[in-house]
């Protein structure tokens, strides 16, 4: 700051300064890679990174800190920074505009708010305290309630599935008993009896009922919290003076009701279940100059661990030895390894095909990219808003009606047809019972489970029942293209053979070796011969001797180096062969189109579906008249996802990646392959056996909607019947007392139950 | 076996090795392997230059 103020004021004015520490540096080269990850972000100008402190101190205009982070972050280091986790009282709709608010505060690195008011604030503690960000949070009438232990979605949503649980299992044993006391004439007990299942099992409707009366809109908790209310305090003065009770209405509009609830609260917890971390790995860490095999939860920033053939990263860092092919998937969703030396970062979630390598570790645990990556997933899932259901909007047009229908019965049969106040009153509560929406709660979730059951043995999952509503509303679908419309792995695409038995001779080699190219050369040939001296250069190719014949195998510039092209210089090809200094044969290799796709995506087309393919790789051929976005990384995908979101696409997206597995939770709709990743298919809505499944899915979420809407047909039929008689129309001709009304009503939930399992 | 760059005795399990004109070097370290890397002839016309 000094040096900035001798440069002038102007400068001081238009310039900011963030300090930040950065965790993991220990040599030169890494103060090095710091400062380029820092000042290649948008808006800074100079950093300044010392290696001793591990202070980075940033210059710049219009500095995004969330970017600087990342930036350091994908570049193998981490930066400490500390979490803010509370619950705020907030409306689901005014959740980002508070996000926005909290990630323009000078300090902040990331926020985080799901629909249901967790908070969580990642902020630069030299910058900024606990207390600034409270403060100024309320400043905005918001108040924070600090959680000191951080709480998992997957538990909350647990939680409020026991709640469900709870609350509908003392529904149906105190209803039966309920019910049993009424119909022998124990009316005091019956009473007595429904009081659990008025006040705890009900609970949660005459909580919304009051917030919905507040916000003044009509939905599905009025009519059940109205109807049980009336009918219970009806049956209290009924039981008072002597006449026949209708209790069985509130016990049974309540359970009913509660039937379709727990099972969406239960959709929702088997959606949020947590994902498997690496709890269990072994890595080998290198203590006092041995190396000793420990859980990776011994692992910290600084210790060096141990990588060889087949490993699995558990943890980020940065090579300080060796040189290993990486299968880097993970991050670009490229089958081909990569090959890596001293200085590189390797990032948890990757795998090392070949070679060797001490790594020096720079973030673990929680900190390491793939647990950050879990742990987004799961907060993105959080921050769905779901999806206000059909049976809510037809509520709030239908409860007022019944309400008028209701009241208007009792004027006129008390006012004008001059019946008495309690025979008129009668005539109200009967359309109230008769109008309860339980066929109208069952009927969307019964039919879900129904075809979600259908769907398991077509090889389709559905693990988030509220998307088959909504498939309908998909208009543009981007798809993935490594592993998910590709094989995800090397095939021979063409080869040439210039030698007798060549490709015999490079099979043999080759299937010594586990790069994915060598296996699938070795697959060329069945016939294998013993291969006498074998060694592997990593990222460059093998040589092997058969006899006295010596086999090199690589790509054209390893092999230029050892073997004389003569006339095949200008030859192209992935992978040459030489046998004895000459050019013997040359294979072209390639990630096969899985079987089916062009047809599907021309399909998707015809039915007016815009279709993208978004790649992490550069180049891409043979899909012709499709969008193409190349060279994405994970966050890239993201952010194409949310672009099209924003331009009022409704985006499904396809991949099976754990680089997809961000894109997969930030669409409306994700749609994971079963051969991919766990983390892909824990994000995922839907899981596949088959990427051609996808119109199956289109059609099971059509017959679902028919299968709704017949449900509701069903629902509707039965109140336009029963209403009108229950307010007396045909009277003196048909009479239904309420607890008729009630009971008639009930049965069109058994009804429209079987109905979604025809 | 000898490492072309520095002399030192070095056996075909050495993870350092490079492939030129079709022959099998080994090194002692990740160092020898890279100069030998930088410019093989050199080393082939010159030999070992000891340590």
């Amino acid at each position: 700051m000094d040096k900035q103020k001798t440069n002038g004021e102007d400068k001081l004015r238009i310039k900011k300064e963030q300090q930040i520490k950065v965790i993991g540096m220990h040599c030169a080269t890494c103060v090095s890679t710091v400062t380029k990850a820092v000042t290649k972000v948008n808006g800074v100008e100079d950093a300044k990174v010392n290696l001793a402190t591990g202070d980075a101190r940033i210059f710049g205009s219009n500095l995004k800190l969330k970017e600087i982070v990342k930036s350091i972050r994908n570049s193998g280091y981490d930066v400490a920074t500390q979490k803010l986790v509370g619950k705020i009282n907030i409306n689901p709709e005014e959740v980002s505009k508070l996000k926005n608010y909290v990630e323009s505060i000078d300090g902040v690195i990331e926020a985080n708010i799901s629909a249901n008011g967790l908070i969580k604030v990642e902020y630069n503690p030299l910058a900024l305290s606990l207390n600034d960000i409270i403060t100024k949070i309320k400043e905005k009438g918001y108040n924070v309630n600090i959680i000191e232990k951080e709480i998992k979605v997957e538990e909350l949503e647990k939680k409020e599935f026991y709640n469900m649980l709870y609350r509908l299992i003392a529904g149906i044993i105190f209803s039966a008993l309920t019910i049993y006391l009424e119909f022998t004439g124990f009316s005091l007990f019956a009473l007595l009896s429904s009081i659990p299942v008025f006040f705890y099992s009900g609970y949660n409707y005459h909580k919304g009922a009051i917030r919905a009366i507040r916000n003044r809109t009509g939905n599905m908790d009025v009519l059940v919290s109205l109807s049980s209310s009336i009918a219970f305090f009806y049956s209290i003065y009924a039981t008072i003076v002597g006449i026949p009770t209708i209790i069985d209405v509130t016990v049974l509009l309540i359970t009913f009701v509660l039937v379709g609830k727990t099972l969406e609260a239960y959709f929702r917890y088997k959606l949020s279940l947590s994902i498997k971390g690496n709890v269990n790995a072994k890595v080998r860490k290198i203590i006092n100059n041995e190396e000793k095999i420990v859980d990776v939860s011994e692992v910290n920033v600084g210790d060096i661990i141990v990588l060889k053939n087949g490993d699995q990263i558990h943890v980020d860092g940065i090579i300080d030895e060796g040189v290993v092919e990486v299968n880097e998937s993970v991050i670009t969703g490229e089958p081909l390894p990569i090959k890596k030396g001293k200085g590189d970062a390797l990032i948890s979630g990757s795998t090392i095909v070949s070679g060797y390598a001490k790594l020096y570790v720079t973030r673990s645990g929680e900190n390491a990219y793939i647990s950050q990556v879990a742990k987004s997933i799961r907060e993105a899932q959080a921050i769905k808003v779901p999806i206000q259901n059909f049976v809510d909007k037809v509520s709030s047009i239908f409860v007022p009606i019944i309400l008028i229908v209701s009241l208007f019965s009792f004027l006129i049969w008390h006012f004008i047809l001059g019946k008495s106040v309690f025979e008129a009153l009668l005539f109200s509560i009967a359309v109230l019972a008769s109008a309860c929406p339980c066929a109208l709660g069952l009927a969307t979730p019964m039919a879900v489970v129904a075809m979600i059951n259908k769907a398991v043995k077509k090889g389709i999952i559905i693990r988030n029942g509220e998307i088959l509503g909504n498939l309908k509303n998909v208009d543009t679908i981007v798809f993935d293209l490594t592993g998910t419309l590709t094989e995800g792995k090397i095939s021979i695409k063409s080869y040439k053979e210039f030698r007798k038995d060549a490709l015999k001779y490079a099979a043999s080699v080759e299937s010594l070796s586990n790069h994915p190219i060598a296996k699938a050369i070795s697959e060329l040939s069945k016939e294998k011969v013993n291969v006498d001296e074998f060694e592997e250069f990593i990222g460059e190719g093998v040589y092997g001797r058969i006899k006295d014949d010596i086999i090199i195998i690589g790509k054209k510039e390893f092999i230029k180096q050892n073997c004389e092209l003569k006339d095949k210089e200008n030859e192209d090809g992935d992978i040459f062969i030489c046998i004895n200094n000459e050019i013997s044969g040359i294979i072209n290799i390639e990630d096969k189109v899985k079987d089916g796709v062009y047809n599907l995506l021309n399909k998707l087309k015809s039915q007016g579906i815009k279709v993208i393919i978004a790649t992490g790789k550069d180049k891409v051929e043979g899909f012709n008249d499709i969008e193409i976005h190349n060279g994405l990384k994970p966050e890239d995908k993201v952010e194409l996802i949310r672009e099209l979101k924003n331009e009022k696409h409704y985006v499904a997206f396809v991949g099976d990646g754990i680089n997809d597995s961000q894109a997969l939770s930030e669409a409306n709709i994700g749609i994971a392959l079963n051969s991919g990743s766990d983390l892909a298919k824990v994000a995922g809505d839907v899981v596949l056996n088959d990427i051609n499944s996808i119109p199956e899915l289109f059609s099971i979420s059509n017959k679902l909607e028919s299968k709704i809407k017949q449900n509701l047909a069903w629902a509707f039929g039965y109140n336009s019947v029963l209403v009108p008689v229950s307010a007396g129309i045909l009277y003196p001709l048909v009479y239904l007392p309420p607890q008729f009304a009630a009971l008639a009503m009930s049965m069109s939930s058994v009804i429209v139950s079987m109905w979604s399992y025809v | 076996m000898i490492d072309p760059v520095c002399g030192m005795e070095v056996d075909n399990k050495s993870k350092f090795k490079t492939l030129y004109k079709g022959k099998v070097y080994y090194f002692c370290s990740e160092n020898c392997l890279n100069l030998f890397k930088k410019d093989p002839e050199k080393y082939l016309r010159e030999g070992p230059k000891g340590m």
